[in-house]
């Protein structure tokens, strides 16, 4: 972006203060975001198609999302009321919450019965780039806060088990709403940050 | 006479035929007696068609005779029952009587009758449709009926009104085809059960008396049977849509009321709560639809939504719809597009489109990001071209057809999840053709100024017509034979003057000619030139002076001296070029640099060999100062590079052969040293290859002249040792250059002119018969192996410039040497 360009000189080989931009920081965790959903969007479509249809799995996988607990804005007027500070808490503690459940999906979706290969290379994927992302919000709100950062935003998740289920019904909804919830949160992830971005970097005004 | 006979009669009857046809009066045709029927078996009337009336009014009049007696009477009643027929009434008519019946027409002319009718009353008897149907429903007991009610047909003579009729009743639902039909019997009303609820019906009734035929069918009623009284069907939810991912709007699709009133609620419930909410607006999106505003709206949330319908009898409740608003994002299309046409730099056209996003779509936050697509075809095309173009609001279309309407349309979509919106509406571009015409324009306008340009350049060469005629036709100067003399005479030697002679023997060529007259003409800057190689102000030479101490056998090509020698051979050896081989393969150990010179020199000799008598005269011309003789050999190096670029170089082995010889030569010309060492090493590598190579040189890509002048190098470099020895004794007499004889008969052809000119004397069989490639080629690549050691022994020796000047003519003597390898 034009941004990263400009940003170039700022930094000269050896400089030790030579940081990105807090645009530059936005964009790519932006970037990240967008392709994580689209991931774990991708990976939800063919789960469905291929495992899901007919058992009605939809109506079971109301209010199971183990993030559930965090509130975070449910519109677009919560979503500009909220402190950016909080925001990118909330953001954190999204993405910290699937540092777990992730691993596990990546390393479970494996013993699904005929997995394809785009299912399964798209789990790892996933939580490599939510690592990254991790780290690159991490950067950003050690940027943006002003205060200290909250570290403890987090929600665990209990649910290896029912990835483990013997029962293969069971076991598949599980799945199904693992991946639910990781698309849904991925949107939330990357609708956030890209309010954040308009709203710290081009005043509302993207 | 039987003609004449025949022909009579015709006319006869023609004329006949004509006068009834002018005056159009005949007898009348014959009357049809249509039906007769009886209403009521009481009375009855019969109804005829009258026939043509042969041009006159006709008066009709109906006769009948009753089977029992032989009375005829008419017509009792003309008018009762309408025009052309005859009513009979209740006095006329006898049941147990059969009349006969006629009708005869009459005018002026004659009369023409019916054929007779024979009426039994009984079996005429049709009785008019019923009248005054009309229908009732009832419903009892959640049961339908139809209550038929009608009167019997009504008759002319009031009195009598005793008859009684059967009646049928038929009906059918209105969108059916086939009647159900009902006997009803004497009654004139009836209830239908069984009935289909909801359907119309239509009714008809006729009727019939004891005996003859059923009525018409009445005129037709219907009726709207009412539906059942059910609760209603399930509702089906459509769809649900947010617009700008704010607020949404789901429709259902009424359950069929069972003609009750209905109405329908929608329920929904959030994930993560229990309580089950009602629409909060079902007026804003229209009917039978639920809009929820953004304070109903929420993301990430499963709604849980149902549509209930209800009547009196109970309800109905439709299959849930599970809801993300996130996933049913479809947006408006975009607005304000425009499109704009521009001009490239090249003066095509290109279009510019730009577009808005639909205004209801809060992009600015970035709550909601769109991506776009747009599709465009000409107008008369079938297929949409579609172009994704992301969240940019404009975009660029090159190449268009010029005069073409296009026809572009715009739709967007949230960048994740949603649906397209619709198309926006049709935009219309017309790509103008006056672009491709200002193209011709200008290209018009190119030929008439190229073509002018050429005009007056060839006006200008005829102007100067005269001098061009000198160079390429001189004259023959008496000069000619001066110079020869100068040179010949100090020489002293009478075999080279003959040589020089026997350049014109030859049959006349402009090269010669040339040659010798610039040669004259140069000649007073001889003397300088004899030392060209020490004084040459060009850096090249200098610099490849001093790093050139070896090879004194050679002595340098360039002294001016030697050109009409070369000329001559040249005639004899096409070309001279075989000598940029030689320097090719000896440049080794920096020696490169001497042979440039080498080359540069015999390169001049090169366009003498080649037919283009301009380049030679330039050469020779400019022989006298070293630079431009450099400037030659440019040129001769551009023809070689022309040459090889018209082959593809790396390709075949030959190819590369020359790609050597060429970059040799180049690099010296451009008087970088580097280069010319690291190319020489390059071909000390391959000298192995390069021999072989040079068996091919023949190949029909290499330019004669060229192939000509690489062997004759190879020759050379053979002969290398003799030509030392020769050196040798040429040294004595002081920059001369000695023909390298290892082939006795070389030593025969070489001599030696002036001081620094060497003059050969070619074999004549050399002369004037092309020289076999072959031989020479298989005889160089012995030597080429042996020639890493010459070449360092040419380096370790300081030559002197005497030397480089006569081992320049040595080379030059090719055609000479070619005799000896046959």
């Amino acid at each position: 972006t034009k941004e990263g360009v400009t940003s170039l000189p700022i930094c000269p080989n050896g400089s030790v203060n030579c940081q990105l931009s807090l645009e530059e920081l936005f964009d790519r965790a932006v970037k990240l975001s967008h392709y994580i959903h689209f991931l774990s969007s991708e990976m939800f479509n063919e789960f469905d198609e291929r495992y899901a249809q007919g058992r009605g799995f939809i109506a079971k996988a109301v209010n199971s999302c183990h993030t559930a607990s965090l509130t975070t804005p449910e519109d677009k007027e919560q979503a500009q009321q909220i402190h950016h500070e909080d925001l990118l808490n909330l953001i954190l503690g999204v993405l910290r919450s699937w540092n777990d459940p992730l691993i596990h999906l990546a390393s479970e979706v494996q013993r699904i019965k005929e997995a394809p290969e785009t299912i399964l290379w798209k789990a790892v994927e996933i939580e490599e780039q939510n690592k990254r992302l991790l780290e690159g919000m991490e950067k950003i709100v050690g940027r943006v806060h002003s205060g200290e950062v909250e570290n403890d935003i987090y929600t665990p998740w209990d649910g290896l088990p029912s990835l483990q289920l013997a029962d293969e019904d069971s076991r598949l909804f599980a799945f199904y709403n693992l991946l639910h919830c990781l698309r849904r949160d991925s949107h939330k992830i990357d609708n956030y940050l890209k309010v954040l971005k308009c709203r710290l970097i081009h005043d509302n005004n993207c | 006479m039987k003609q004449r006979f025949i022909s009579s009669v015709q006319i006869i009857l023609q004329l006949a035929l004509t006068t009834v046809g002018l005056t159009g009066q005949s007898y009348p045709g014959k009357p049809q007696i249509i039906r007769c029927r009886s209403l009521e078996k009481e009375t009855f009337s019969c109804w005829w068609k009258p026939g043509s009336d042969g041009g006159r009014p006709n008066n009709y009049t109906l006769f009948y005779s009753k089977d029992s007696e032989e009375k005829i009477y008419e017509c009792p009643d003309y008018l009762t029952s309408g025009p052309n027929s005859c009513y009979f009434d209740k006095n006329h008519t006898n049941p147990w009587t059969t009349y006969i019946i006629t009708v005869m027409a009459t005018n002026e002319i004659g009369s023409n009758s019916s054929d007779p009718q024979h009426v039994d009353v009984t079996s005429i008897v049709q009785p008019d449709a019923p009248v005054n149907l009309s229908l009732e429903t009832n419903t009892s007991a959640n049961m339908s009926y139809l209550w038929a009610k009608w009167s019997p047909p009504p008759l002319a003579d009031a009195s009598s009104n005793s008859h009684e009729y059967h009646y049928e009743l038929r009906l059918k639902p209105e969108e059916k085809e086939e009647w159900e039909t009902v006997p009803v019997g004497t009654q004139t009303h009836y209830e239908v059960t069984s009935l289909q609820a909801g359907a119309k019906y239509v009714v008809q009734v006729r009727c019939m008396l004891d005996l003859g035929e059923w009525s018409e069918w009445s005129s037709e009623r219907s009726i709207q049977i009412p539906k059942e009284r059910l609760p209603p069907e399930k509702p089906t939810i459509i769809k649900c849509r947010s617009p700008e991912k704010e607020t949404f709007t789901c429709w259902w699709k009424p359950a069929s009321d069972g003609g009750l009133s209905t109405s329908h609620t929608l329920l929904y419930s959030k994930e993560g709560e229990e309580k089950v909410y009602e629409c909060p607006d079902y007026k804003t999106a229209g009917p039978n639809s639920c809009y929820f505003d953004k304070k109903h709206t929420s993301f990430w949330t499963i709604y849980n939504i149902t549509v209930r319908a209800t009547n009196e009898m109970g309800s109905n409740v439709s299959d849930p719809h599970y809801v993300d608003v996130t996933y049913i994002v479809q947006p408006d299309p975009p607005v304000n597009i425009t499109l704009e046409l521009k001009k490239s730099i090249k003066r095509k056209p290109y279009l510019v489109l730009t577009w808005s996003p639909p205004p209801l779509a809060d992009v600015r936050s970035g709550w909601l990001t769109l991506e776009y697509e747009l599709r465009l075809k000409p107008e008369e095309g079938e297929e949409w071209e579609t172009i994704f173009v992301g969240q940019q609001t404009q975009c660029k279309m090159f190449s268009l057809n010029p005069g073409k309407r296009y026809i572009v349309q715009i739709h967007c979509k949230p960048d994740h999840h949603g649906l397209w919106s619709e198309w926006s509406p049709e935009m219309y571009i017309e790509i103008p053709t006056d672009f491709r015409v200002k193209d011709m324009v200008v290209w018009i306008i190119v030929g008439v100024l190229s073509s002018l340009i050429c005009l007056i350049m060839s006006w200008i060469m005829i102007l100067k017509g005269y001098r061009m005629m000198a160079f390429i036709l001189p004259p023959v100067p008496g000069p000619k034979i001066k110079g020869i003399d100068t040179h010949l005479l100090e020489t002293g030697k009478s075999d080279e003057l003959l040589s020089a002679l026997g350049c014109h023997g030859f049959p006349p060529t402009s090269d010669c000619e040339e040659l010798l007259i610039e040669y004259l003409e140069v000649e007073d800057s001889e003397d300088q030139q004899l030392m060209p190689n020490h004084d040459t102000p060009s850096k090249n030479i200098k610099i490849i002076l001093k790093e050139t101490d070896s090879d004194s056998g050679r002595g340098s090509c360039d002294s001016p001296s030697l050109l009409p020698v070369k000329c001559r051979e040249s005639r004899g050896l096409p070309s001279a070029l075989q000598a940029q081989d030689v320097r090719a393969n000896e440049k080794k150990g920096g020696k490169g640099s001497w042979e440039a010179q080498c080359t540069a020199s015999e390169q001049k000799t090169l366009p003498c060999s080649s037919e283009s008598a301009k380049s030679c005269t330039w050469l020779a011309a400019q022989l006298p100062s070293n630079q431009p003789a450099m400037f030659a050999y440019h040129s001769a190096v551009e023809a070689f590079k022309i040459t090889l670029n018209t082959t593809n170089m790396n390709t075949s082995p030959v190819l590369v052969r020359n790609e050597e010889n060429h970059q040799s030569l180049y690099p010296i010309a451009e008087t970088v040293y580097d280069d010319v060492e690291k190319i020489s090493e390059m071909e000390n590598s391959k000298t192995d290859q390069t021999t072989v190579q040079q068996h091919n040189g023949k190949s029909p890509f290499l330019n004669p002249k060229l192939m000509d002048y690489v062997e004759v190098h190879k020759v050379r470099q053979d002969e290398e040792p003799a030509l030392l020895l020769k050196h040798k004794e040429n040294s004595r007499k002081t920059k001369k250059c000695t023909v390298p004889g290892t082939n006795k008969e070389y030593t025969k052809v070489s001599t030696v002119v002036d001081h620094h000119i060497l003059v050969l004397l070619p074999d004549q069989r050399t002369q004037n018969t092309p020289v076999p490639q072959e031989p020479v080629a298989e005889t160089s690549q012995n030597p080429r192996q042996s020639q890493a050691e010459k070449n360092t022994g040419y380096s370790t020796t300081a030559p002197s410039d005497s030397r480089r000047d006569t081992s320049g003519s040595d080379y030059m003597d090719p055609s000479s040497f070619m005799p000896s390898f046959k």
